[in-house]
């Protein structure tokens, strides 16, 4: 069996090594924000907007495609994604993602927003991973000459960029299988699938109101902000969070009331009318099929490839 | 922190799925059906609570409340935090699809331990609400944060640096976590008593009959 293979490094050749990925990833992502932000105005807090899930509207594959068969064939695809092990495949997985954006004509700034929300995890795991991963045998260790409680493990890193791959590859995808069919549309698809009718009309409710609520916390911020509230790290701070957070609070339960009554005024008995007819043809089962044939190729080239 | 796509291993991700749909299950029907809206209303308010940020030094984090939704929900909050974080990972990509199991898992075991914890000492005073109602909220971060090092240590041996680092940074957040919750359990005792009753979705039930 081979033994741990050790390459000593300089400090400065260690420390650069490992400043420079982090480097290309701090800038890439503020520029990301940059992107993101410059259409926005300007306010202390990160980002309020959320994303609508709506029909961009158009006419592409992903559009056509019958919803309980893009759900379906997009998820059991997500969890083979999930489960490959190696770099090569993982990166495959991530061009067949980009060429299902370019398919579905999804919107390159919403896609950004979500690697965006995703580097954070990713940044640190690349970082962490190949200082933390114990050398095993035939494994290479970057090591600095003369110290020996740091090194860089090359199969931690390798096992750490596979998963920024996959990561990456089925974020990408969220976007053809959520906004190219309304969203009451996708949660009838997912009741028809077999998850419980319950499930669908909450998210749709939740979603409802989480716009509400935050034009709500959206008029409180500005409100304190008028008063001269600035966020610091001091107890004051966290009072005035928390009173935010708690009016917040009484508000919505509030309005939940009054909301609840008017439906159940309206004869609200536990179910919404069903939204849209669903049709499969021969075409959408045959898009599902050639997709999973795809996954079972990665999954192959995973497993054999090794 | 929520766990991203392709970090877990395939097994305890679909483990987590099952796991966090029994709890669903039980969680919804400890819940009224007809109530069920009310809840949706109720997670889109924690959802909207969880994009706050807070500033700690040169940094910020952002609140998590599985203590409070706990402490104000009882065992309809595992059903909420489901919901929630089923529709971050829909519309901001936190959590990934395929580990939004594990997710909630994380967030929803310790909003129901917090929930009783809760509701068993939190006396009549409101000093008392408030302490209690912090130590919930501390506890419930201090849990999410546990389980998130026991999921990531699946991954085997190369995974306990991160876990143990990713334990590390919830630190900050436990306390800051735990004062903000001590604040707005305050607050609510003061402003509205009425929601830190026992499952208040019960005593609004006796109101409508």
């Amino acid at each position: 069996m081979p033994e741990v293979t050790e390459v000593v490094l300089a400090a400065w050749q260690f420390t650069a090594l490992l400043l420079a990925p982090l480097a290309i990833l701090a800038a890439a992502a503020a520029g990301l924000r940059r992107l993101v932000r410059r259409r926005g105005v300007q306010t202390e807090d990160p980002d309020w907007s959320v994303p609508p899930l709506a029909d961009a509207g158009g006419a592409t594959l992903f559009h056509r495609w019958d919803i309980r068969c893009k759900l379906l064939t997009l998820i059991v695809y997500s969890f083979i994604v999930a489960s490959l092990s190696r770099v090569a495949p993982a990166l495959a997985a991530v061009a067949v993602s980009l060429l299902a954006l370019v398919l579905a004509r999804a919107s390159w700034e919403r896609v950004l927003m979500r690697l965006l929300a995703i580097s954070g995890f990713m940044a640190m795991l690349l970082v962490i991973m190949p200082l933390t991963a114990p050398a095993r045998p035939g494994d290479t260790v970057l090591v600095i000459g003369g110290v020996d409680w740091i090194g860089f493990n090359l199969r931690g890193l390798a096992k750490a960029l596979a998963i920024v791959a996959k990561a990456v590859a089925i974020a990408l995808l969220m976007e053809p299988l959520l906004t190219t069919a309304p969203l009451p549309v996708t949660l009838h698809g997912l009741t028809k699938l077999g998850a419980p009718d319950m499930v669908g009309q909450m998210v749709l409710l939740s979603h409802r109101y989480l716009h509400v609520f935050r034009h709500e916390a959206e008029r409180m911020a500005a409100g304190m902000r008028v008063r001269g509230f600035r966020k610091r790290t001091d107890l004051e701070t966290l009072r005035a969070v928390a009173n935010f957070l708690g009016m917040l609070f009484v508000r919505s339960f509030e309005r939940t009331e009054r909301v609840f009554d008017a439906m159940r005024a309206r004869g609200y008995r536990g179910r919404f009318p069903a939204s849209a007819e669903l049709r499969m043809q021969k075409a959408d089962l045959a898009l599902a099929f050639a997709w999973l044939a795809i996954g079972a190729v990665l999954v192959a080239y995973d497993r054999l490839g090794g | 922190m929520h766990i991203s796509d392709g970090v877990l291993p395939i097994s305890v991700t679909v483990g987590g799925y099952a796991a966090s749909a029994a709890l669903a299950a039980w969680s919804a029907r400890r819940t009224r059906s007809e109530e069920l809206p009310k809840v949706a209303v109720v997670t889109a308010a924690f959802f909207v609570a969880s994009l706050i940020h807070v500033p700690f030094g040169p940094t910020s984090v952002h609140l998590l409340i599985p203590g409070l939704a706990g402490a104000l929900l009882g065992p309809s909050a595992f059903l909420a935090i489901g919901l929630g974080l089923l529709l971050q990972s829909m519309l901001f990509q936190f959590g990934g699809l395929t580990a939004l199991g594990a997710n909630t898992l994380m967030m929803g075991v310790p909003a129901l331990l917090c929930g009783v914890f809760f509701q068993r000492f939190k006396g009549r005073s409101r000093r008392r609400q408030s302490i209690i109602g912090g130590l919930a909220g501390a506890l419930g971060t201090a849990l999410a944060a546990l389980v998130l090092a026991l999921l990531l240590a699946t991954g085997g041996e190369d995974f306990f640096g991160v876990a143990k680092i990713a334990l590390a940074a919830h630190v900050p957040v436990v306390v800051i976590e735990g004062l903000v919750s001590a604040f707005t359990i305050g607050f609510l005792a003061r402003v509205k008593p009425a929601l830190l009753e026992p499952a208040f979705v019960e005593t609004r039930k006796a109101v409508h009959a």
